[in-house]
Parts: C-alpha cells; structure tokens; sequence
C-alpha cells in the first residue's frame, strides 16, 4: 500500500480518484460492484432546492470516444437527498461532495445552507457550467462577474469546503478561474462539459430533444487537459480537480501531471461501472512499484 | 448487478442481420429473471463508447448459456455482429424488473405479444410460463416475413395458439397483430394476463386495445440507455401527469398505464 493521500486546500482526500457529478448518481447505484469507501470522493447528481423533472427525450447520444447529454439535470431535490440518501452513504463510509445548482443565486444559498452541517457531507460543489438548462447553470460560469457575485454569497452561507466546477464554455476560462478564486472558492474542478450538437442526416433534425448537448468523454480529453495546465500556471496556488474523459491510469497521471491535485471519474462510469476503483487499485501498483506517493505525481509537467 | 466476463460460446444466424449470440455466463444465467436485460460491451473498444442493452432472450441452466438477440441497427450493433465465438465480451446484469409469472399456475392461460425483434425478451418467458404449467397463446407480428426469422426458434416453446401476422402478407395473416389480437379478444379468448415488447406504435395501439378489454398487461419497454443502471437517465419514458420515470430502473416491465403513450 502507497500513500496515495492527497491535499486540496481544507481538504484531505485517501486517494486523488473521485467519481464526477451526474456520472455516479447518488453513489448508492454503484454500490454492488463499487466500495465506495475506497474512493477519494463521489460527486452527486445535480441537487436543486426542489426535485426538478429534467428535458424531454431523447437526452443522450453517442458520438466518437463520447457522448453528448442533454439530461437538464433531473435530480430528487435537496430534501430528500439529506434524508434519503446521505445518511446511506455515510453508513457506507463514502466521502461525498454534494453538487448543487439553482435558478436563481438564492437557489444556491438556500442550499448550501440546508447541507450546513450535515452529517457525512465533505464539501459542496457548485455547478455553474452545465450547459443543459435554460435558467441558471451556465449562465453563472460564463461571466467573470456572475460567477464572483454567486461564488461570493455562497461563500458567505456556508463553512464547507467550496469546490466551484468550471465551464469550459465560458469566453476566458481564467478569468472564471480567477473570479471563482477570488471570490472564496477552496477547489476548482475542470471542465464541465463542451456544448456540441449532432444532427440526424436523414432527419436533418439534432439528435437530441434539446437541440445542444454537452460533449463528454476521451473525445474531449486534451481539451480538458490542456485547460488544468492553463489555469494551473496562472494559478498555481489554486488546488484543481481535473476532469475531462478520464478512463485509464495513464489518463490520470496525465491531468496529475499537469497540476491537478485530484481527478473525477465521470463518463467511464455509464460504460464501465467498477473502473473509479479500479483505477484507486491501479494507482496503488504504480506507486507502489515505484516507491512513491501519489501527491508527488502532481505538476510534473509544469 | 456484476460486470461479467464472459464469452461468445457460438452464434446462429436468423437472416440478414439478425442473430443470436450464446454467451458462456453461469452466474447470469443462475440469477436472472425472465425480462430482465444486460448491458453488452466489447473490451479494449472505444467505438462505440457505450454499451448496448439487450435483453436476456434466453438462458440453459444446464450448460450456464444466456442467448442475446441482436438485429443491427446501428454502430453498437454492428460492432456484436463482428463478434466470434471464443472472443470475450462482458455482461453488465441482470439489470431491471422481470415478467410477473409466481401468480400463475396450471389453470392459468396467456398471452404473449410480440412486434419484429421484440419478440427478445419472450423464450425464457415461455420457458418459465411452462414449467409453471400456464398455457401461452404467441400473438408474432413484423412488417414483413424477414422480420418474423426468429418465428422457428420460438415455436417449439409454445405451449398455446400461435397468431402470425405481417403488414404485407407474406407470412401469417395479413395486417397488424394489435388487430389479430382484437379480433380474438372480442371473440371470446380470456387471458389472465398478456406480456407485450414490440415498437412503440404497438404499445400504444395495444395500451388503447386493452383498455377497453380489461386486460391485465405487462409491456417490456424499450429506450435508447447509457448506462442500464439509472444514473445516466437517458432511457426515460414520460409519466402520466408530468415527469418521467426511469425505465432501466423502474422497468423495463411496466403496466401500459405506467406510460403516457401520446407523448412517447
């Protein structure tokens, strides 16, 4: 056994392997062929202040090495997510980051004060990059000055560690960074998922009921990659989670080299639900078989 | 649900782009129920990315053998079609709801109906209505013949009437097989309850039948998944009333009033 510990800002993570928001459910769902108490984190399925219904199908289409989705961020409300899953998730040891979005910056401050405190809960992230929903979402991560204002509430209603998850569609991906820093976040984690489109060729209509969808997968991951390192080198001193495509071992040394401190797991889980801990296994016989800890992986690219 | 490694044992052909595959997947093949489904995927491919679902069509517990039905349609598809016996593949199950069948006995008879390829899920259906004694009439109906190659295999398991029909006469009678079974209900036939898989026109034309006839039905439901598990919540079906439900996870069996069949 390595020391695969790793530090992001107040956080101490038993591993960089974490599984991404709206890839893993409630974490619950993986339980029969996942230990959760063996991975660095779990990242919820977008939670609003009320269960929210989600857009019509078809949401989801394969496209080269990926996907695109257009879920709209369906999920079971804040409410029954303390009272019906956390508790579960806690009993099984799970280190949990509750992603949260909202409407409205209210939305997002009501929120985190409702997870204040609760119990088996390591942090929150905001969305602020899903580009899936009419209202709120990526409207906040598009705009240096909206992500500061939310970013800035939020900061001020809650003690938890604030992970603040980074679109990659914003104009200046820095700047986002910089305004999220700024404004108090602990963590930032990157990259959302790219806004595409897929059209049916006999149809001549996209192939997903919200017209655009997000891209995720290996298709996107040197886009990610190279966006950990851009904002990495600006700044260095920002803890990063990466995120982009990431299936194999090799994927994850590769966003720790660039300065992530950790990574998220996220469409691989659709496609192979054991590999977050898998790769927690595979990351441990690296280490190991070169007598090193993990958190000497990161930034060795820079 | 276990991620099986498992492998092509053989294959056997149906026609043009419709076949079976024979896994070797003891484990499968002890725990799953008639309806339920795997998520099929090919090892060390990136293209396609997702697995695909298919239902178990078939499973021999003397030889630890589940049979897929797979017609290609598309990229996932093609991709099992190139599949050899001998070559790995791994089976995410069994995943989703199965076939309600505990309740019925030897005084029992129903009905088993099946639009083209969604006739996947109904041999180890039949297999288990039969050692329970219920006497199942098949209702098989396609748009033509070529769709209807699957009818030899199937046959020997009926333990009832057969109905074939095909949009263009040329096999069985000639019309929709929604229409045979009206026909038949109105003439008198009684089933304890009906089990349904086909496109979505039949579901709906069948959901529309059987309300009026007072059926007690069973549809295998069927939409395009990611993950077969219910956290991607691609595969959702529109509730009646609003919102959707998730049907990998809360089906794929649903009653046909589960559904909102003018929004599908």
């Amino acid at each position: 056994m390595s020391d695969l510990s790793v530090s992001l800002g107040p956080l101490r993570l038993k591993n960089p392997i974490a599984t991404a928001s709206g890839t893993f459910g409630y974490g619950l769902e993986f339980a029969d062929v996942v230990a959760l108490s063996r991975l660095g984190g779990i990242f919820t399925k977008g939670l609003s202040l009320s269960p929210h219904e989600g857009n019509a199908p078809p949401r989801i289409c394969e496209t080269p090495s990926g996907m695109l989705n257009a879920i709209g961020l369906q999920n079971i409300g804040i409410e029954a997510f303390v009272s019906g899953r956390l508790p579960a998730l806690a009993a099984a040891d799970a280190t949990v980051f509750a992603n949260i979005w909202g409407d409205e910056e209210e939305d997002y401050v009501e929120i985190a004060k409702a997870l204040e405190g609760a119990p088996g809960l390591a942090g929150i992230e905001l969305n602020i990059s899903c580009p899936n929903v009419k209202k709120g979402g990526m409207l906040f991560g598009n705009s240096p000055d909206a992500t500061a204002s939310l970013v800035g509430k939020v900061r001020k209603a809650t003690r938890a560690p604030l992970v603040v998850k980074l679109s990659p569609n914003a104009p200046d991906i820095l700047e986002s960074a910089r305004a999220a820093r700024d404004a108090g976040a602990d963590v930032l984690s990157l990259v959302n998922t790219f806004v595409g489109m897929a059209i049916d060729p006999e149809t001549a209509r996209p192939r997903i009921s919200f017209g655009t969808g997000g891209l995720s997968g290996p298709a996107i991951r040197p886009l990610a990659v190279r966006m950990v390192y851009q904002v990495k080198r600006a700044l260095p001193d920002v803890p990063l989670w990466g995120i982009g495509g990431i299936a194999t071992l090799s994927d994850v040394l590769e966003f720790l080299a660039v300065g992530a401190s950790a990574v998220q797991v996220g469409t691989a889980n659709f496609r192979d639900p054991g590999v977050s801990e898998r790769l927690v296994d595979e990351l441990d016989a690296y280490c190991d078989a070169k007598g090193i800890a993990a958190s000497s992986l990161i930034g060795r690219a820079l | 649900m276990r991620d099986i490694r498992s492998r092509v044992e053989s294959r056997s052909e149906h026609a043009p782009g419709l076949f079976s595959l024979f896994c070797s997947a003891p484990e499968l093949v002890r725990t799953a129920a008639p309806g339920q489904f795997a998520m099929i995927g090919v090892d060390g491919r990136s293209q396609p990315y997702l697995r695909r679902a298919f239902s178990v069509a078939d499973a021999d517990p003397g030889s630890g053998i589940a049979e897929f039905l797979v017609k290609v349609v598309g990229a996932g598809t093609a991709c099992l079609s190139e599949l050899v016996p001998g070559q790995e593949v791994r089976l995410l199950a069994p995943l989703g709801n199965s076939f309600a069948t505990d309740d019925l006995g030897a005084s029992d008879r129903v009905a088993v109906v099946a639009g083209g390829v969604g006739v996947v899920p109904f041999p180890f259906l039949l297999r288990a209505l039969a050692a329970r004694g219920v006497a199942a009439d098949l209702y098989f109906g396609g748009r033509s013949a070529a769709d209807l190659a699957y009818r030899p295999t199937i046959l020997p398991l009926v333990t009832g009437r057969e109905f074939v029909s095909t949009d263009d006469g040329t096999l069985g009678e000639r019309g929709r097989v929604t229409d045979l079974l009206d026909r038949e209900l109105a003439g008198g036939a009684r089933y304890r309850r009906l089990y349904a898989c086909g496109p979505t026109p039949m579901f709906r034309t069948l959901a529309r039948v059987l309300e009026t006839r007072g059926v007690e039905t069973e549809f295998s439901t069927e939409a395009p998944m990611g993950c077969g598990f219910g956290v991607c919540l691609a595969c959702v079906l529109p509730r009646p009333g609003g919102g959707f439900l998730v049907s990998c996870k809360e089906g794929p069996i649903l009653p046909p009033s589960a559904v909102d069949w003018s929004r599908c």
